[in-house]
Order: structure tokens, then C-alpha cells, then sequence
């Protein structure tokens, strides 16, 4: 690999560009900021799930050499505004609530007070001094609880504990049921587990005379710059008012304007969306209004110079979990200010399990209508989720409901489908994002395909083959609305998983080796995924929001005639600065390090909802690079042409150097160009290509999961002799990097199934706050996965689909299909998705059930 | 009902002992608080921040550097305990030029990390594991380094960068013996 030179970079395992730091130690996260006359943070948190709070003293801890300021519920409501629903969803009541517990503790973790301190270790000893005096309530520890009659209502205005409800009908689900040979039922639960990065949260204040820097570990600056600008921002109302009717009004007309122009520009595509959601949150909650309106008017009037500039830079991991902004950080933003001084705050491993965020609590009863020889006819799901004691922000588990409820059918032929969906909030940590927020569709679908194949007598692959989508039959549209494009290619994946795992072969081993005491089992699973998803995907899963997915991104030639991809994506160990560097080398003609990608400052990057989720970076980022570069591409060839006194399309660019087609002694270079645009009189504005990058015609990406496992009886220890993923996702970047995707979200798949479980008691006390009880899987429990590349012709342009949620999408169904598949001789069913030893055991008869 | 609060702290927060040590090749003799974890120190204070700390409790394995060749917790030792020792951090692994070293390299070329914030330990545990046993085998790596939690790769391109780095040794001590084989890596 010469990564000098420049030549065809997309497509190869270009070696990555971020490794020079960050093998070194050079990286920069956000725990090795340092920035001059920084302060310490650290959290007072609730040692109780529920609980009024009587009583706070804090003077002996206040009166601790170095102590800096310690601020309580009371005093942060009065200098915060709460957290104003975003995401507002017909049937969704998010509840108000502020950066710190108020006057009630509603989880354990629920942070009380913040400390600032000269040190971290001063405000940690100053939070041991800190007296509270708890009034003990009743506890909702779980989903049957919350929904008992006369249970502990954790939010006052919401319907008992339900904070959700949604239904929705597709095709005459009665009918069909009524038509099918039989139905078949059964109801799976998966449980709490988390993202867990090796890098828990973070965030570092920095206030200088001019602006307020929020460093922070975050997926999503831009997001987080307006959740933070919307819960700091206190100006009185009536400065507001007066700052936003003063001279000439301008920033009233500003925002007006803008308003108004993003309204026009999307109003074909912001037609359909309604404000049901609305209606629903402020009948629950009136004072909504009132808060909206103040952090509004607030956030408009707001000091610019106390509006924060978030800056993120190398994140160590996220899955999720740092796309949602923080009560803490809020809290910390807040200190900051009301201080004049920069605070920094990095959440410990014992937070970050306990409150970080968790996810995939839900229970889902399923039914299958079907007929005998196997042709899948309906599908009816009722799903609850428990969502925790406070929602994610912006967004949660309502929001990850509506794509389940979309993507529930998978590429099977169903002709009727409803799906009913409701959260219910309990005395736990929040519902955040985790890899694949929605993976439940398909662990769920997967999981009762398998029952279904049993209860019929077919194979679990015969029963798939029989039912899925094939080529010949595309493109169509899903039950739930998006297009399955001729790309769609679920069945073929299945197919070539079948052909290399090996089934005939694989049950001889598996008759032999139960003689002798073990127990194999293999398992299939088929998902595809919308990544980033047809031009109609969004919009079924929230009418309006299609026009809020684009993907800004601007390409620049820099002075020096390198050039500068800026970008809305954040990577947090993606490899952006690699594969978007190669899209643009390619498209420039350039080497890669004549290329670098700017990344994660508001101040530099474009505005977008989203930041890096989604499995959006590859084909959302890929593509925005990909036409950007085109754009600047055209620019400079115009100057060189101009330079060259040539035609402009006579023009090609070999390694940096644009010169006529043939003749390359005389050529411009990349500099030669920037210069005489830099030195040109009237204008010194660089050349750039910008776009808002709809994703194109988009499509799915897809695949298929075969697990193998081996069940050692005596111990109920699972080992996976072999694993095979097969995946389409379109055209290959970097296929290591690809690949890495692939591996690392298998292996959370394994962790959550076998390993991984944030637990609580029955009375909502959390029990799993160190790694020595939250077990996250090493080299030894992670097996080698093999990975199989399948790619559909297409002449599409930026064909890239999204890979790196795929893995933990497929894996927990192939698991615990393979599982059932070991102990189906014992009359076992698996209804649940995490199956530790013991849990094996007991299915399978060695020890009674708990 | 009222938390009481555990009893302070009877350490005194000002109370400082001189530590001599050296670190990646740098004598460095300082006064810290007697409290003070190794990894706090190289961070905060040497400015060694490549040491990361991803649990605090001695699991995750991130913040692993050598003592006297020997790969400890940093997060679990106080700087206090490491008088008169030879430390090693991901720092000290690399060229003097501050290029990659032959380990670092390793792991480049076989896209070892995504976001490599478990790098420092996993460099620094193989660094040991490869000065005491220069030729492990697949499970000798896994076993080695199932002290060392990695979230994003799923340990796959961790444990081919050992063997790439293997590789890369054994190639390298060949062209010293005036052997010109090539270690490749795709």
C-alpha cells in the first residue's frame, strides 16, 4: 500500500491516519484536556431508587480547603431550565426535569449535588461530607410493577407509569389471522445491558474572556451545543423580550427568516408531519408551554459569548450512549458560568454503569398466523419497554419504538401486521441508543421464526427461504412503506450462509457429539437494516423527519493546496479520517495526506440533528464526500483551465498535478491553484464543494448470521466454535475497517447474551457497578468471526451502506437460536436474550430454577 | 432517615513524599500526595496522558504500564509504591523521533484499534508478553491478554497485530542474520 501516491484508495485497506497519534499516545480525549485555572467536578448521587429528599446540609463540606462552590437541586433549578421535550411523538409524554434532583430522587445514581473543587480528589472527599437526609418511597423496580394497579407514580402528570402508547395496522390483520391454519404465540423479554465505551462521559467547560468552549466526549456536537444553549440559557424573560424587540429587531428577524426558509425549502417533506405529539405532551403538561417558550426566547436573546462552542475531539467509544447530551454536562455548563470559571468533569466507571445509560429492557409478546406448509400470512407484536426514571435526551425509547414498529416484518412476505408498542418509566437509568437501538425487531422476529420452523416441522432455513423476498421479485415496498430496492439482498446473504456453514455436515457432528455428552447447536438470523435506508424509510417511521436526515459536508483547498474535508459526522473509532480521506482522494486525484478531515467543532462544521449514529458515516458521510469533492474537483479545474489556457475538459489530474490529457510535463499544482485564487484581487474567499447530501437513492444494507455453539452441560459454560457473518453492504471503503465493524458488534452481541446484564433487585438497587459484576467478554470468550463480503452490481454512485450497528443487530438472534438449537431434544424454548451459565443450566434441567 | 457520612479522610491532603523513578528513559524525581495513583501522577503531572483510565478498579486494563518490566494497574497503585523504579508507558514505546515504534507499527499495519483508547494497555502487556515469550501462540495471546478490555474490535485485529508484530520480529532478527525476507501484511 502506498499511501503517498494517489490512485484508487476506496476499496482497499488503506492503513488508518488516525494510528500516528493515537498508537502513541498522542490522542487527544477528553480526559487529557488541561486548560489554565481548571477546576475539578465530581457528583453527589442517590444511594436510594426512590426517595424524597428532606434535607441537604453541605456546610462541613463547603468548608473543606479547596472547595469551590457546591450547588443543590434548588439552586441549580433556579439557575437551569429543564429539559424541554425535543422529540415530541403522539402518545409520548416526556416528563421536565432538571440537570439535578430537586426535591425527589427517582434512581439510584439520581445526581444531587455537584461539587467544585480545586481537585478531583478534594471534591470527591467533599462529597463524603455532604448530609442528606432521604425520605424513603416505594419502589418500581420493573415493568410488571409500574403497571400493577396502585403502584408508585413516578411522574405526577403521566398516566400511572405509562409514558407511551402506539399502535399502528398494516393490511387486514383480523382477516388474515382468521384465515391462517394457525397461530402461534409466544413472548420474549430481553434484558438491560449497556454501551459501555472504554471511555466513560466527559465534559470540560472552558470559559474564556470571549467564549464558552464545551469540550466534551460527544457523537453530536451540534446537538448538544443547542440542548446545552436551551438549559443554560436564563437571561429574565423580560431582558429576553426587551434584547429580542430592541434596535431594528434583528435577531427576531434572523430567526424568523431562517425559520421560514428551512420551512419552504422542506415543505413538501414537513407536510406530513402533524403536531399530534404536541397536543399530547401539553394536555399532559401544560407548564410545557411556558418553558418552551421561555428557553426559546431565552436561547434567542442568549449572549453569544455565553452560548458554548462544543468541541469534540478523540472519543474512546460510544455505541450510543454519547449521542445523548447529560444531565451532568448541563449541570457542569451551568457551574461554569454562574463561576466565570473553566470546570472540568470525567464520569468514573461506578457512574457510567450505574447512570451512563442502558438499554433494551423489553418485553415483547409475539403472534404468528401461518399456514401448515409454512407460508408466513401475519404478525401481531405488543412490546413494552421500560424507558428508566428520566428519558434520554433529546430522544429514546419512543423514538427507537417507531423503528421497530417499521423494520418488525424484516424481508418476509407478510400480508397483515399490527404492532402495539408502550414505556413505562421505573426507578432505573435512562433508555439511551445502543448499536442498533431497534435490534429487538430482529432478535424477536428471528427468535420466533425458529419457534414457528419447530412447531411446523421445518428447518429454520427452509421456513426463511420459503418466505423471504427474493431478487425476482423486487423492487416492492415493505408492509410498514420503505422500498425494497433491486439491491435488497437479505435472501442472498441467506443463501450463501447456508452454503458455508455447512448444515448436513454440522448435524452429523451434532448427533455424534451428544453421544458423548455435548451439546452443539447452530443458529440462523436474517436482518436488513436502513443504512442509511430508501428515500421513503424515514418518513415511515416519523412522518416529516426525512427532510431533517441530510448530511452537510464542506471540501476546501487549503492555501497550501492541501485540501480539508469538514464534516458533521464525529468518529469515536470509526476510522472517518481514513475513509473519508479516501473518497476525496480519489475524486481529487490527490495522495491521502494531502487530505485531512475536520471534525466535531461547531465552530468549523456544519450544522446537522444527527452527528455519527445511525450507521450513517460510511454511506451519509462516504456520499456527502464523495459529491463535495466532485464539487471542489470542478473549481479547480476551472481555475487550471483558466492557468493552462487549456479546455476545461481536456483536464485530468494525476497524482496532485492537473494537467492535459496526455501531455503531463506541464501542469499545475493543487498550490498553484489556491495561491492564485488566494492573490486574486477583490476575492480571497478558498475554493470549496458543499452539500447537503440527501443520501441519494440510498438503500439497505444486509445480512446474515450463523452461530455455532457448544454447550458444556457440567458448567452451563457456552463456547462458539465457529461464527460466519455474511454481509451485503454495498461498495467497500475500507473493508479492514469494515470488518472491524463487523467483529466488534458481534462480540457485543455475544457479551449481551452470555455476559453482560445491568441488574437491579427488587427494589430498583442497582448491582452491577464495577466490571467484576458487569462482565464485559475478553480475548478468551470472543471467538474468531469469519466474514463474507456479497456486493449487488449497481451503477448507483456512493453505493455504501451503513456497517457498523449490523453486527450487534444479527448477532443476538443467531445466538440464542443456536442455543435453543443445543437443548431443542430437551423440550427447551428460549424466550429470553440473556442466557448466563446458570440460566443454562436450569433450562436444561441440571439445577432447579431460582 | 440521614446518610452519615463516612468519617474524613485521615490522610493529610497536603502530606507529600519525594518519588524517584524512571520513565521511558527519563529520571524524574517529585513530590506527590501520598494518595496519588501512578496513573494520576504520569497524567496530570508528568503529563504522560497516552496512560488512560478506564474503570478505576483494576479491570478494564487501559491504564497498564511496566514497572521494571512488569505490566501493573497503574489506576490500582499508589506513585508512592514505584520509588526507584523503571516505568514504561505507550509514550516510551515509540521511536525516538516519536515515530511508530516496531509494536506501534505492528498494530498499524494490522488495523489493530478503532477508537485505541484500551491502546495503552494492550501495547504495554504485549510489549511484556513478547520480552519474556517472543513467539506466543493464537491462545498464549488471548490468555495474555484477557486482562485488557477492548470494546470496539472484538480482540480479532488485536490478536493478528500481535502476530503481525511477532512476525515482524522474527523477520527483522532474520535480516540481522543476513536474511532478506520481507514481513508483509496486507
Amino acid at each position: 500500500m502506498r499511501e503517498s501516491l494517489a490512485g484508487s484508495f476506496v476499496g482497499t485497506s488503506v492503513k488508518r491516519v488516525e494510528d500516528e497519534r493515537l498508537l502513541t499516545g498522542a490522542g487527544s480525549y477528553i480526559g487529557d484536556l488541561k486548560v489554565e485555572g481548571m477546576a475539578h467536578a465530581a457528583f453527589l448521587r442517590s444511594p436510594y431508587a426512590h426517595a424524597t429528599i428532606e434535607r441537604i446540609n453541605a456546610a462541613a463540606a463547603q468548608r473543606l480547603p479547596g472547595v469551590i462552590d457546591i450547588i443543590t437541586g434548588e439552586e441549580m433549578q433556579a439557575i437551569t431550565n429543564p429539559f424541554v421535550p425535543l422529540g415530541m411523538i403522539d402518545g409520548l409524554y416526556t416528563p421536565l426535569f432538571w440537570p439535578l434532583a430537586i426535591d425527589r430522587v427517582r434512581m439510584v445514581g439520581d445526581p444531587i449535588a455537584i461539587v467544585i473543587a480545586e481537585s478531583r480528589y478534594i471534591a470527591e472527599d467533599a462529597i463524603q461530607l455532604i448530609e442528606v437526609d432521604y425520605e424513603p418511597l416505594p419502589t418500581v423496580a420493573n415493568m410488571a410493577e409500574a403497571t400493577r394497579a396502585g403502584a408508585e407514580q413516578i411522574w405526577p402528570r403521566a398516566d400511572g407509569n405509562v409514558m407511551f402508547r402506539t399502535e399502528a395496522d398494516y393490511g387486514d390483520v383480523d382477516a388474515v389471522f382468521a384465515s391462517a391454519d394457525r397461530v402461534i404465540s409466544e413472548t420474549f423479554e430481553s434484558h438491560r445491558h449497556s454501551n459501555q465505551p472504554m471511555e466513560t462521559r466527559g465534559s470540560l467547560a472552558e470559559v474564556t474572556p470571549d467564549e464558552v468552549i464545551f469540550h466534551s466526549a460527544a457523537q453530536n456536537s451540534h446537538g448538544l451545543r443547542w440542548v446545552l444553549a436551551m438549559a443554560t440559557s436564563s437571561e429574565p424573560v423580560l431582558d429576553s423580550v426587551k434584547e429580542l424587540a430592541g434596535p431594528g429587531r434583528d435577531k427576531l428577524k434572523a430567526f424568523g427568516a431562517g425559520a421560514k426558509a428551512f420551512i419552504t425549502e422542506r415543505k413538501d417533506d414537513l407536510g406530513d408531519a402533524d403536531n399530534k405529539g404536541f397536543i399530547h405532551q401539553v394536555r399532559h403538561d401544560p407548564t410545557t408551554l411556558k418553558h418552551l417558550g421561555k428557553v426559546f426566547m431565552n436561547v434567542l436573546a442568549q449572549d453569544e459569548r455565553r452560548r458554548p462552542r462544543v468541541v469534540a475531539d478523540d472519543i474512546g467509544g460510544a455505541f450510543g450512549v454519547k449521542g445523548h447530551p447529560g444531565r451532568e454536562d448541563a449541570a457542569l455548563l451551568a457551574a461554569a458560568l454562574k463561576l466565570n470559571r473553566s470546570i472540568k468533569w470525567i464520569e468514573d466507571r461506578n457512574e457510567h454503569l450505574t447512570v451512563g445509560g442502558m438499554a433494551r429492557e423489553e418485553t415483547l409478546s409475539v403472534q404468528v398466523a401461518v399456514n401448515d406448509d409454512g407460508e408466513l400470512l401475519g404478525l401481531k407484536v405488543d412490546m413494552t419497554m421500560d424507558q428508566g426514571a428520566y428519558p434520554a435526551v433529546p430522544f429514546g425509547a419512543a423514538t427507537f419504538a417507531g423503528i421497530m414498529r417499521v423494520m418488525m416484518p424484516g424481508t418476509y412476505r407478510f400480508k397483515a401486521y399490527s404492532m402495539k408498542a408502550a414505556a413505562i418509566a421505573s426507578n432505573k437509568a435512562k433508555y439511551v441508543a445502543y448499536r442498533g437501538p431497534w435490534a429487538n425487531e430482529t432478535w424477536v422476529r428471528e427468535r420466533m421464526l425458529d419457534v414457528v420452523a419447530r412447531e411446523l416441522g421445518l428447518s429454520p432455513t427452509e421456513l426463511r427461504l420459503r418466505n423471504m423476498y427474493g431478487v425476482d421479485e423486487l423492487p416492492t415496498k415493505m408492509l410498514t412503506g420503505p422500498t425494497l430496492d433491486v439491491r435488497m439482498s437479505a435472501k442472498a446473504t441467506l443463501e450463501k450462509a447456508i452454503e458455508v456453514a455447512g448444515i448436513d455436515d454440522f448435524r452429523a457432528a451434532q448427533a455424534k457429539a451428544r453421544e458423548n455428552g455435548h451439546l452443539l447447536g447452530i443458529g440462523f438470523s436474517t436482518y436488513h437494516e436502513g443504512a442509511p435506508g430508501p428515500p421513503d424509510y424515514a418518513d415511515a417511521i416519523l412522518p416529516g423527519s426525512g427532510a431533517m436526515m441530510a448530511e452537510p459536508l464542506t471540501t476546501v483547498l487549503e492555501a497550501d493546496g492541501t485540501v480539508s474535508v469538514i464534516t458533521a459526522q464525529m468518529p469515536h473509532g470509526q476510522s472517518h479520517e481514513t475513509t473519508l480521506a479516501q473518497v476525496a482522494a480519489d475524486q481529487l486525484g490527490v495522495a491521502m495526506d494531502q487530505v485531512r478531515v475536520i471534525f466535531g467543532d461547531t465552530a468549523k462544521t456544519d450544522f446537522s440533528l444527527l452527528g455519527t449514529g445511525g450507521s450513517r458515516g460510511g454511506p451519509m458521510g462516504g456520499g456527502a464526500t464523495l459529491f463535495a469533492a466532485r464539487g471542489l474537483r470542478d473549481r479547480i479545474l476551472d481555475e487550471a483551465a483558466d492557468m493552462l489556457e487549456a479546455n476545461r475538459g481536456d483536464l485530468e489530474i494525476t497524482d496532485g498535478a492537473i494537467h492535459v490529457a496526455g501531455v503531463p510535463s506541464i501542469s499545475k499544482s493543487f498550490a498553484e491553484v489556491a495561491e492564485v485564487v488566494r492573490t486574486r484581487p477583490g476575492s480571497t474567499e478558498p475554493l470549496t464543494g458543499s452539500v447537503e447530501y440527501d443520501g441519494g437513492p440510498g438503500g439497505w444494507v444486509q445480512a446474515t448470521h450463523v452461530a455455532f455453539v457448544d454447550i458444556d452441560i457440567e458448567t452451563g459454560f457456552v463456547t462458539i466454535p465457529r461464527y460466519v457473518v455474511v454481509e451485503d453492504c454495498g461498495e467497500l471503503i475500507n473493508p479492514a475497517i469494515v470488518e472491524g465493524q463487523v467483529r466488534g458488534g458481534v462480540a457485543q452481541g455475544v457479551g449481551a447474551v452470555f455476559y453482560e446484564k445491568s441488574a437491579y433487585d427488587d427494589d430498583a438497587n442497582f448491582q452491577a457497578g464495577t466490571f467484576m459484576d458487569y462482565l464485559i467478554p475478553t480475548a478468551m470468550e470472543i471467538p474468531d468471526i469469519e466474514i463474507h463480503h456479497l456486493e449487488t452490481p449497481s451503477d448507483i454512485e456512493a453505493n455504501f451502506r451503513g456497517v457498523g450497528e449490523g453486527g450487534m443487530i444479527g448477532s443476538p438472534a443467531a445466538l440464542t437460536n443456536a442455543v435453543e438449537d443445543a437443548l431443542a431434544h430437551l423440550g427447551v424454548r428460549i424466550t429470553e436474550q440473556h442466557l448466563p451459565p446458570t440460566r443454562i443450566l436450569e433450562l436444561a434441567g441440571v439445577i432447579a430454577p431460582a | 432517615m440521614t446518610d452519615t457520612p463516612t468519617p474524613a479522610l485521615r490522610v493529610d491532603p497536603g502530606g507529600r513524599i519525594g518519588v524517584s523513578m524512571t520513565v521511558n528513559g527519563t529520571a524524574i524525581s517529585t513530590d506527590v500526595e501520598v494518595r496519588r495513583t501512578l496513573a494520576d501522577v504520569l497524567r496530570d503531572d508528568l503529563d504522560l496522558t497516552g496512560t488512560h483510565v478506564g474503570c478505576e478498579h483494576g479491570v478494564c486494563g487501559a491504564c497498564t504500564v511496566a514497572v521494571d518490566g512488569q505490566p501493573v494497574r497503574a489506576c490500582l497503585l499508589l506513585a508512592v509504591q514505584v520509588d526507584g523504579t523503571e516505568i514504561t508507558t505507550i509514550e516510551g514505546l515509540a521511536n525516538p523521533d516519536g515515530s511508530l515504534g516496531p509494536l506501534q507499527q505492528a498494530f498499524h499495519d494490522a488495523h489493530g484499534f478503532q477508537c485505541a483508547f484500551c491502546a495503552p494497555g494492550v501495547l504495554i502487556t504485549t510489549a511484556s508478553l513478547l520480552e519474556t515469550n517472543p513467539t506466543p501462540t493464537r491462545d498464549e495471546i488471548k490468555a495474555e491478554l484477557s486482562g485488557n478490555l477492548c470494546r470496539c474490535t472484538g480482540y480479532h485485529s488485536i490478536i493478528e497485530s500481535v502476530e503481525t508484530a511477532v512476525r515482524l520480529t522474527a523477520a527483522g532478527a532474520k535480516s540481522t542474520d543476513g536474511g532478506d525476507e520481507e514481513a508483509s501484511n496486507a
